[in-house]
């Protein structure tokens, strides 16, 4: 998977310091406006090199199998596996409760611009562009982690499933993981 | 506005006992929530609950925060903290002691195969999400080509989407979208 061509390190070099993991989600988790999930895969596989395409959409999937909220969870799952329980604490600190500040300092003036036309026009045309960000970062993920046709097939029946059937998703997790680890077994071992 | 222990700790328990249910993320739960805040404890109306989840949308940081403001709501900046604690706290647990048996495993090659396995799962549900925000916001012509430029551009360019955001908000201002 090392990339030749791009004088860049090869991916896959974790952080040096829990300065550095704490910017970097801090970076997430305060930019992340229309969604976390953009700026994670963003700053974690382009900025900072620290996952290749295909290990951020693996890690993302063992995210949302597990309960909470999936960039939460990345934070944990990355944190302890750079720097320990105490790199988990410094990524979720920087992801999450920094941004609670941000966000309750944002919802006292809220009140006072919440009802302003101009506002509103801005924030409905910018969360036309925050789906944009999420299906971009799909479309990423896809051409990188270039999964299989079996894999392709199983990824393609859960968007039907949930996008436009409106399964609940406990329901197709469970029928699409066990599914989609069979046939990885049986396929490609 | 105070914050009176026996409401911290209503918001602690309510909020612990649904964190380990957030398969999804938080917004899987959101009705779950809104029938603990609303229905069963009267903290707001159902308007307010649009509101601060709506504002959460608008916030940077993880969507899950709405249940932050649904502490703050109830008990200011005390609650904020108690109500994010204890709906990510029992979650982020699990996630650290599984993870780290996961990521001891001794057979390798099993790991691999599952992670493998669940890339394609993940792709189709964040796929799913953009399609089903797209639907929700694309009301218009311009909105919709909105959403397509944002695409294009995070798919094929290494633009810094922060430019996209605000792009979008200057055409939304301009009385385009």
């Amino acid at each position: 998977m090392v990339d030749f061509v791009s004088p860049a390190p090869a991916p896959s070099t974790p952080p040096a310091t829990r300065l550095t993991l704490f910017t970097a989600f801090l970076k997430m988790g305060l930019l992340g406006f229309g969604g976390v999930m953009p700026w994670a895969r963003r700053v974690l596989v382009d900025e900072r090199r620290w996952l290749t395409e295909r290990e951020f959409a693996e890690l993302l999937g063992l995210c949302q199998i597990l309960p909470g909220p999936n960039v939460v969870n990345l934070s944990v799952i990355l944190g302890a596996r750079w720097q320990g329980a105490a790199g988990a604490l410094v990524a979720l600190t920087g992801i999450l409760f920094v941004p609670v500040v941000a966000v309750l300092l944002l919802a006292t003036f809220y009140a006072s611009v919440a009802h302003s036309p101009v506002a509103h026009a801005a924030i409905t045309a910018a969360s036309a562009a925050a789906a944009g960000l999420i299906l971009g970062t799909a479309i990423r993920l896809l051409t990188g982690a270039r999964p299989a046709p079996h894999g392709l097939a199983v990824g393609g029946a859960v968007f039907v499933a949930v996008a436009l059937l409106h399964l609940p998703l406990l329901w197709v997790l469970a029928v699409a993981v066990p599914l989609g680890i069979a046939l990885e077994w049986r396929l490609r071992r | 506005m105070t914050a009176p222990p026996d409401v911290l700790f209503e918001i602690a328990w309510r909020f612990a006992s649904l964190s380990l249910l957030a398969i999804g993320g938080i917004n899987a739960l959101l009705p779950e929530f809104h029938r603990v805040v609303v229905d069963v404890e009267g903290w707001m109306t159902s308007a307010e609950f649009a509101d601060l989840f709506a504002l959460a949308q608008l916030a940077p940081g993880p969507n899950a925060m709405v249940v932050s403001l649904l502490g703050w709501k109830v008990a200011g900046v005390p609650g904020a903290f108690v109500a994010t604690v204890a709906a990510c706290g029992p979650s982020s647990l699990l996630c650290y002691f599984t993870m780290r048996r996961f990521e001891r495993m001794k057979r390798a090659h099993l790991r691999a195969l599952i992670q493998r396995a669940l890339a394609p799962v993940a792709i189709g549900l964040v796929l799913a999400s953009g399609y089903t925000l797209a639907q929700a916001a694309d009301r218009s012509l311009v909105a919709l080509a909105l959403t397509a430029a944002a695409t294009a551009a995070i798919a094929f360019t290494r633009v810094n989407p922060v430019w996209v955001l605000a792009a979008a908000a200057l055409v939304g201002v301009s009385g385009l979208a």
